[in-house]
């Protein structure tokens, strides 16, 4: 049985291992472990980038309807990621600083980095000189909901927050307190 | 036997000082003794009153005093001997009883003619009854033996067998009757008439062999002793019992439970000395004389000649080889016995004799190795170690050569005198080495059956079908073949090492991860089966672990057991059926694996990217 790629309803195009039966079960061979775990993280980040997720949870994996059946669960081949397997898979996104518990001191929900901070703050800065709000006060769901759709649309405030960290430390934003809320000023400066 | 030789029964009931003779006198008494029968205890006579008179020894039984009572006469003690006691062992007074001497069955005829009165032949003096069997010979007046008329003329036909028998009837019937047995029987037949013990012939009295088969008759006087137990007829006396003089037949002894021997050995020793019984010298002639008549000698010289012949004489032979067997057999059962006791002896020289091995190898190493000595004060020290052991001078050699230590040693574990408490050191080891391969050899007999054939078909054997089996099945069934002597595990864990020498094709001990141990064939390797598996999965990519047991014939632990070891090694990955959407164990732990190649090492990324 050759293993194929098969394209989802959604359009994202699964790899040939998601085919596998084995690739469903934890294997207790820590190599070949290793070889599944790695890509089931580029999987789920693919996917979550694929369909702007931001966050994955155990849930995903014990109630079935929710947005990422189409990669925990392969009904062609009659499997499905089990609930303690999804747990182990999000640990080791978290060890390997591509996912972070959210909210913290919980192991059941992630926010996944399938970009980085770093990255996040690039394009939160080009997001403001592409829309000349450099040197203006943004609120945070100025920048979270904005009336015309941009890359950051629906980020978590977690994640915007770290991203807007990165900024403020080299130089590029600055955050300021406001009476009921907070508010951030992109400034032109850096590198 | 000496008691049953030497006494006769008295009824205990009456009072002691009615039992005695006129001229009779009461020495002394004692409680509680017990009497020996030879070296043996007298059952029935372990508790009683002695009683020591001028003429005889009472002995009035406590507990049946009626039946178990008896009288000896001093007059058949010829020495005797006291023994003061020792710790549990109460006091005793041994007499040692004249073997030429028997029951004198005459004076047993005398305790009736003790209550007749009889007329002296010379003064016509009515001597009175009651009188000690030598008193009542000689006539209390004249001095005249009571058959010294009457002796010259009728002893001549039946000189000796009964001579004591005419007495009470000498009173009554004329003395001078020819003989004895022409005179009118008193009760039922003939009372001295000898009945055979074989053949029940009433044979007249003087012969000593019986008319019809020519088995020899008992003698008058045992005759008479056998009289006195009065549940037997008269006339069907007791086939002659043997009196050998045999040390043992010849002495009594008292214990004294309760103590009092010291003053009764001493009267007792006054009344022998005093020889108050023998009143006058005829009755010890007559005495003589009938005990030299009395057939109780068998050394005698003239009967041998006639016992060879009849059923006397084959009665007689088996008799003889009987006896000659039950000599035989205590003298073999002494023989084991002291061999018994020399075992003990030989463990514990075993014992010594390896601790002195012990410690002279320990000295030899330790000065060998610690300090240059000279080689003559290693033995010095080993014998100052141990310096009552009688193997202090061969240890001097062993230390030096642990050669000849280690045959000493190796031959007493082969005599079965191996310490079990003796530290295992190496030269043993290699003793048991060879045991152990004996072992291993059998063992593969066990498993493979008769080594005949080389492959397969095995005739019997564990592992004539299967080429795996688990450690405890073997160890089991190994010990239900041996049945006895079984082999405990360690021991059997060592004897698996050297299986792989004895069997062909090599049987392998394995360990899985799991701690399961089993023994396996050439094919069972990790190798062979890891190949096998591969090929196996190449031809159907998926097979469930029930699957692959089946195929390999194989329990579906041991199968799991030797997947999952070649998962160990990455060739292979599982899929939990646990896994499944639908159906599937639904997160039973029982769910089945399925096994499948791991094609994923060299995986590629093929899905979704982006630039």
């Amino acid at each position: 049985m050759q293993l194929t790629t098969h394209t989802t309803p959604s359009g994202f195009l699964l790899p040939s291992i998601h085919a596998a039966h084995a690739f469903f079960t934890e294997q207790p061979n820590p190599i070949t472990q290793n070889t599944f775990v790695n890509n089931w993280i580029q999987l789920i980040l693919s996917y979550a980038r694929h369909r702007r997720l931001f966050v994955i949870r155990v849930e995903d994996a014990e109630v079935a309807g929710g947005d990422w059946d189409e990669v925990l669960r392969n009904e062609r081949i009659n499997r499905r990621v089990i609930p303690s397997y999804l747990t182990s898979l999000i640990s080791a996104m978290v060890s390997r600083d591509l996912a972070y518990y959210e909210p913290p001191k919980q192991t059941r929900s992630v926010v996944l980095l399938w970009r980085l901070p770093e990255e996040w703050a690039d394009v939160l800065h080009s997001w403001g000189t592409a829309t000349g709000q450099i040197n203006t006060i943004l609120t945070m769901y100025e920048i979270t909901d904005p009336p015309v759709p941009s890359p950051l649309s629906g980020i978590p405030l977690s994640l915007l927050r770290r991203a807007i960290t990165v900024l403020t430390r080299s130089g590029r934003a600055q955050l300021i307190e406001v009476a009921d809320g907070e508010g951030v000023r992109l400034l032109a400066g850096g590198k | 036997m000496a008691l049953r030789r030497y006494t006769t029964i008295v009824d205990g009931t009456i009072p002691i000082s009615a039992l005695l003779y006129n001229d009779e006198e009461l020495l002394a008494s004692q409680d509680n003794v017990g009497i020996y029968d030879g070296y043996q205890k007298a059952i029935d006579h372990q508790s009683g009153a002695i009683h020591v008179t001028t003429h005889r020894l009472f002995f009035i039984n406590t507990r049946s005093p009626a039946t178990q009572s008896f009288t000896m006469d001093l007059s058949h003690v010829i020495r005797t001997d006291h023994y003061a006691g020792l710790f549990k062992s109460s006091p005793k007074v041994t007499l040692f009883l004249d073997a030429n001497s028997v029951s004198n069955s005459g004076d047993e005829n005398h305790v009736d003619a003790r209550f007749e009165s009889w007329e002296c032949e010379v003064c016509s003096y009515r001597n009175p009854p009651g009188l000690s069997p030598a008193a009542a010979q000689v006539c209390g007046l004249c001095g005249v033996p009571r058959n010294a008329v009457p002796a010259p003329t009728s002893q001549t036909p039946s000189e000796a067998p009964t001579p004591l028998i005419s007495f009470p009837t000498s009173s009554t019937s004329l003395p001078g009757t020819p003989s004895r047995s022409g005179s009118p029987p008193h009760g039922n037949g003939d009372p001295d008439s000898i009945a055979c013990s074989a053949c029940t012939f009433l044979n007249h009295p003087s012969l000593r062999i019986c008319e019809m088969c020519f088995t020899t008759l008992p003698t008058v006087s045992q005759r008479f002793e056998y009289n006195k137990t009065k549940s037997a007829p008269p006339s069907r006396p007791v086939s002659p019992v043997s009196t050998a003089a045999d040390p043992a037949n010849l002495l009594i002894k008292l214990s004294f439970r309760k103590g009092g021997d010291k003053a009764l050995y001493n009267i007792l020793k006054r009344a022998l000395k005093a020889r108050v019984w023998e009143g006058r010298q005829i009755g010890k002639v007559l005495r003589n004389g009938q005990s030299n008549m009395g057939a109780v000698s068998p050394a005698g010289s003239s009967t041998p000649a006639f016992l060879r012949t009849g059923i006397g004489g084959i009665i007689e032979n088996v008799n003889a080889s009987v006896k000659n067997t039950e000599t035989e057999l205590s003298d073999a059962f002494q023989d084991l016995e002291a061999l018994m006791v020399k075992a003990r002896d030989l463990v514990q020289l075993a014992a010594e004799l390896n601790e002195k091995l012990n410690a002279s190898s320990t000295v030899a190493s330790t000065s060998r190795s610690a300090s240059p000595l000279p080689p003559f004060v290693v033995p010095s020290v080993a014998s100052q170690s141990v310096p009552n052991s009688i193997f202090a001078v061969t240890s001097l050699v062993p230390s030096a050569e642990p050669e000849e230590a280690k045959f000493i040693r190796s031959s007493l574990s082969q005599l079965g005198l191996q310490m079990t408490n003796a530290p295992v050191t190496p030269d043993m080891i290699r003793d048991e080495r060879r045991w152990i391969e004996e072992l291993a050899r059998e063992l593969a007999g066990v498993l493979q059956g008769t080594s005949d054939d080389v492959l397969g078909q095995k005739p019997s054997g564990i592992m004539r079908q299967r080429g795996i089996v688990g450690l405890d099945e073997v160890w089991g069934g190994w010990n239900r073949a041996r049945g006895v002597a079984l082999i405990p595990p360690s021991t059997f864990l060592q004897t698996i090492q050297f299986l792989p020498d004895c069997t062909s094709p090599p049987i392998y001990n394995r360990t899985f991860k799991s701690g399961f141990r089993v023994l396996h064939t050439p094919p069972f390797t990790h190798a062979s089966f890891t190949a096998r598996l591969l090929g196996y999965l190449m031809l159907s990519e998926v097979l469930t672990t029930s699957q692959i047991a089946q195929e390999e014939n194989i329990t579906l632990s041991l199968a799991a057991e030797m997947i999952e070891a070649v998962e160990v090694d990455g060739v292979v990955c599982r899929d939990d059926e646990r896994s499944a959407i639908r159906g599937g164990g639904g997160g039973g732990s029982d769910s089945e694996l399925r096994w499948s190649l791991n094609t994923f090492a060299e995986y590629v990324w093929d899905g979704q990217t982006f630039d």
